[in-house]
C-alpha cells in the first residue's frame, strides 16, 4: 500500500507536471464559473408579472427560443474554468468571462421575448434571481483572473469590462433586451434618466472639484506645518463620523439663512435645498481621502533625497515639481480614485435634499415599491463608479514615472 | 577659500558646533574628522546654508555667505552625501545635469558636459547615460553623485561621508578616484568622515572635532605629532597613533646616503608606514631608496 503510494508520488513528480503552473486564482475562478453556469437553473431564469405593480412569479426558460446563446453561455463558463488553469491564459479567461455575461444576457432577452408572446401588453418580464447571481459570479470570476496577474494596482478587470461594456451597448442597441421590464422602464423614462445621469455626474464632479480646491492647497501648506496638518486631518476624520443625511440636514439651515441674508446667493442657485448643500456635503466626505492621499504622496520622496535636492540649490517649488509630485503621484492618484468613487456613490443621497441625480429615480422606485425603477437608478451609479475607477487606475499606471515603478 | 569665524550652532541647550574657527585654503582637501555627534556634518552643512549658524560668520572666497541667497550659493558648491540621493525617476544624464539645468544652460552644452563628467568619474557615457539609478551598483551611483556635484564646475565641494556605505574595496577605488580628480581639477574640498584611514589617505589638512569643538587642526603629520592631546590619541587609537603618524611622513625625508646592497627597493613617493610594512614583509632592517640612498629601521624609529 505504502509502496503503491510512493510510486504514485514519484510518477506524479516525474511527469512534467502542469500542477506547478496552475495559478492560485484558478480554483476560485473555476468555482465561480461553475456557480454562474448552475445558478440560473437552480434559482430561476425569468419571472413574469401581469403588470409593473404586482409581484412577479418565476417561470421556466423557453429553451427552444434561446438555445443558441444558452449553449454559448455554458461553453464560455467552461472556457473560463479551463483557461484560468494557465497563468499566461488568465487575461483570456477574464475576457471570456465578459463574453459569458453577454451570452447570459442574450439568453435572457430571447427567453423574455418568448415568455411574453401571447401575454397582455401590461405584462412584465424581469430576470430571475439566478441570473443576477450568475452575473455577479461572472464579474467576480473576471476580477479573480485580473487579480491573478499580480499587482494590486492592476486588479481592475479591464479586459472583462472591455468585452462586456461594448457588448452590452450592442445588445441594448440591437433591441434584443427590449422585452425586459427594466428596458421598458428605461425606454419610458429615457429623457428623465439621461438628465438624472448627467446631473449625477455634475454633482459628483462638482463635489470632487470643491473638495480638491480645499484639500490640495491645505495639504501643501500642512506639509511643513504640523499643527495645520493635525487640524486638517482631525477635521477630515471627524466629518467621516457624521452620518451623511445628518450632514445634509445640518447644512440646510445655515445655507438657507445665508441665502435669505444675501439675495444674490439665492439668485445664483444657492439655498438650503438643492445642489448647494449636496455638493458641500459630499465634498466634506472627500476631504479625508484627498488630503490623506496628497500628504502621503508629498511625503513619498525620502528626506535624504530632499536634502540632496536642496543642497544642489533647488528651491521648494522645484522640489515640489521635480520630486514630491512625480514621486508621490501614485499615492495622490490613489486618494483621488477613492474620492471619485466615493463621490459617485454619495451623490445618490443628494436626491434627499432635492438636488436630483440618479438617487431621485432610486427613491421614486422605493416609494412605488417598483424594483425595476430602483434598478434603473442603481445600475448607472454602479456603472459610473466602475468607469471612473477604471479610468483613474489607467491614469495611475500611465503617469507613474519609470524609476518609481520598480 | 572657506573661513569659519567663531561659528556656533545650538540645538536646545546643547551646542552642536561651539565657537569653531577654521580656515580651509584653496585647492586643498580638508577632512573634518570626528565621531558621530561631534558636529562635523553640522559645521559642513553651514557652508551651503542647509544649516544657519546662531552666531559667527562664514566667509567663502572673501564673501560673507549670509548675504548670498541660499539657492545661488548652492549652485556654486558641489554637494555629495552618503545616501547619494540620486533622483530615482531621472536617468543618469538628467541627474548629472541637475544644476546646469537649474542655471539654464543650453541643451548641447549640458549634454557635452554630462559626457565629459561621466568620463571623468570613470563611467563610459554610452553605457551609463540612459540608466536609471536603481540599475547602478553602490559604487557607480556614488560616482554619478560625484559627477553631479562637479556638473557646474563649482570651486568648492562638500562631501558628507560619501564613501561610508560602500564595501571596502569599492571605497578604496573611489578614494583613489577622488584624489585623481582633485589633482586634475583644483577644487577646494571639505570632506567629512569618521574613518581614520580614509581621513589620512585624503587629507591635505585635518580638522578634528569633538563635542562641537575643533580640537586639532593642521597637516596630518602635525595633528598626529608626539605631543597630540588625549582626545586625538583616543580617536586614532592609543596603540596605533605612532603607526598612523608614520603614514603621514614621506620616506624620502628620513633616508640616508649610501647604498643598501640586495635590499628591497621602496616605490617612489612611499611613506614611512609603507617602508616599515616592506621591512616586515621581507624580514630585513634596510631598504633601497628609488633615487639612490638607503633607509634603515633606526631611521624610521628616529623619525617617528
Amino acid at each position: 500500500m505504502a509502496e503503491a503510494r510512493s510510486r504514485l508520488l514519484t510518477d506524479a513528480a516525474a511527469t512534467p507536471s502542469p500542477a506547478v503552473a496552475i495559478p492560485r486564482e484558478a480554483t476560485a475562478a473555476a468555482l465561480l464559473a461553475a456557480l454562474a453556469a448552475v445558478l440560473p437553473f437552480l434559482l430561476g431564469w425569468l419571472s413574469v408579472a401581469p403588470n409593473r405593480l404586482v409581484s412577479p412569479r418565476p417561470v421556466a426558460l423557453p429553451m427552444a427560443a434561446a438555445a443558441l446563446p444558452l449553449g454559448l453561455f455554458l461553453l464560455c463558463c467552461l472556457g473560463v474554468a479551463l483557461l484560468a488553469r494557465r497563468r499566461a491564459l488568465l487575461p483570456w479567461a477574464e475576457a471570456v468571462a465578459g463574453l459569458a455575461l453577454l451570452a447570459l444576457l442574450a439568453t435572457l432577452g430571447l427567453g423574455a421575448g418568448a415568455a411574453l408572446e401571447g401575454a397582455s401588453r401590461l405584462a412584465r418580464v424581469a430576470p430571475g434571481a439566478g441570473v443576477w447571481f450568475s452575473a455577479l459570479a461572472l464579474l467576480l470570476a473576471g476580477g479573480c483572473c485580473a487579480a491573478g496577474r499580480g499587482r494590486m494596482a492592476d486588479a481592475t478587470p479591464t479586459r472583462f469590462l472591455a468585452v462586456a461594456l461594448p457588448g452590452l451597448a450592442l445588445l441594448v442597441a440591437s433591441g434584443l433586451l427590449d422585452p425586459l421590464s427594466l428596458l421598458k422602464e428605461a425606454a419610458q423614462r429615457g429623457p428623465e434618466l439621461r438628465l438624472a445621469l448627467l446631473r449625477h455626474a455634475v454633482l459628483a464632479a462638482g463635489a470632487l472639484t470643491l473638495a480638491a480646491a480645499v484639500a490640495v492647497p491645505l495639504s501643501l501648506l500642512a506639509l511643513r506645518r504640523p499643527r495645520l496638518e493635525a487640524a486638517l486631518m482631525t477635521l477630515a476624520n471627524g466629518l467621516q463620523v457624521v452620518p451623511s443625511i445628518a450632514l445634509f440636514g445640518l447644512l440646510m439651515a445655515p445655507l438657507a439663512g445665508l441665502a435669505a441674508m444675501w439675495p444674490p446667493l439665492r439668485a445664483a442657485g444657492i439655498g438650503g435645498i438643492g445642489a448647494a448643500p449636496a455638493v458641500i456635503g459630499i465634498a466634506a466626505y472627500l476631504l479625508l481621502p484627498l488630503a490623506a492621499g496628497m500628504l502621503a504622496g508629498l511625503r513619498q520622496a525620502p528626506p535624504e533625497l530632499i536634502d540632496a535636492a536642496r543642497g544642489q540649490g533647488m528651491n521648494e517649488r522645484a522640489i515640489l515639481r521635480h520630486l514630491r509630485v512625480p514621486l508621490g503621484l501614485g499615492a495622490m492618484l490613489g486618494g483621488l480614485r477613492v474620492a471619485a468613487v466615493q463621490a459617485v456613490g454619495l451623490a445618490t443621497l443628494a436626491a434627499l435634499v432635492g438636488a436630483g441625480g440618479l438617487g431621485a429615480i432610486v427613491f421614486q422606485g422605493i416609494g412605488q415599491l417598483a424594483a425595476d425603477l430602483i434598478l434603473l437608478g442603481v445600475l448607472p451609479v454602479v456603472a459610473l463608479s466602475l468607469c471612473v475607477d477604471a479610468l483613474l487606475a489607467a491614469a495611475q499606471r500611465l503617469l507613474m514615472p519609470p524609476g518609481t515603478r520598480a | 577659500m572657506i573661513r569659519f569665524d567663531a561659528v556656533t550652532k545650538r540645538y536646545g541647550p546643547r551646542a552642536a558646533v561651539d565657537a569653531v574657527s577654521l580656515e580651509v585654503r584653496a585647492r586643498r582637501i580638508c577632512v573634518l574628522l570626528g565621531e558621530s555627534g561631534s558636529g562635523k556634518s553640522t559645521l559642513m552643512r553651514m557652508v551651503n546654508r542647509l544649516v544657519e549658524p546662531d552666531s559667527g560668520r562664514i566667509m567663502l572666497d572673501g564673501r560673507d555667505i549670509a548675504g548670498v541667497p541660499p539657492e545661488a550659493l548652492r549652485h556654486g558648491i558641489g554637494y555629495v552625501i552618503q545616501s547619494v540621493g540620486l533622483f530615482p525617476h531621472w536617468r543618469v544624464a538628467q541627474n548629472v545635469a541637475t544644476v546646469p539645468r537649474l542655471l539654464g544652460w543650453e541643451d548641447a552644452r549640458v549634454a557635452a558636459r554630462v559626457d565629459a563628467l561621466l568620463d571623468l568619474v570613470g563611467l563610459p557615457p554610452d553605457r551609463f547615460r540612459d540608466r536609471l539609478p536603481h540599475e547602478l551598483s553602490g559604487g557607480q551611483a556614488q560616482r554619478v553623485g560625484l559627477a553631479r556635484a562637479l556638473a557646474a564646475d563649482p570651486p568648492v565641494l562638500l562631501m558628507d561621508e560619501p564613501f561610508s556605505a560602500l564595501d571596502p574595496g569599492i571605497r578604496r577605488e573611489l578614494q583613489g578616484a577622488l584624489r585623481d580628480i582633485h589633482a586634475g581639477t583644483d577644487k577646494t574640498i571639505l570632506f567629512v568622515t569618521h574613518d581614520v584611514e580614509e581621513a589620512l589617505l585624503l587629507a591635505d589638512e585635518l580638522a578634528v572635532m569633538q563635542d562641537g569643538r575643533l580640537i586639532a587642526h593642521g597637516r596630518p603629520g602635525e595633528v598626529l605629532a608626539r605631543d597630540a592631546g588625549p582626545a586625538v590619541r583616543h580617536l586614532f587609537g592609543e596603540q596605533t597613533l605612532a603607526f598612523h603618524r608614520l603614514g603621514t611622513l614621506p620616506a624620502a625625508g628620513a633616508a640616508r646616503p649610501g647604498e643598501a646592497a640586495a635590499a628591497p627597493l621602496l616605490p617612489e613617493g612611499a611613506t614611512l608606514k609603507q617602508a616599515l610594512m616592506l621591512m616586515l614583509e621581507h624580514g630585513t632592517d634596510q631598504l633601497a631608496m628609488p633615487g639612490g640612498g638607503a633607509l634603515h629601521l633606526s631611521d624610521i624609529l628616529a623619525a617617528a
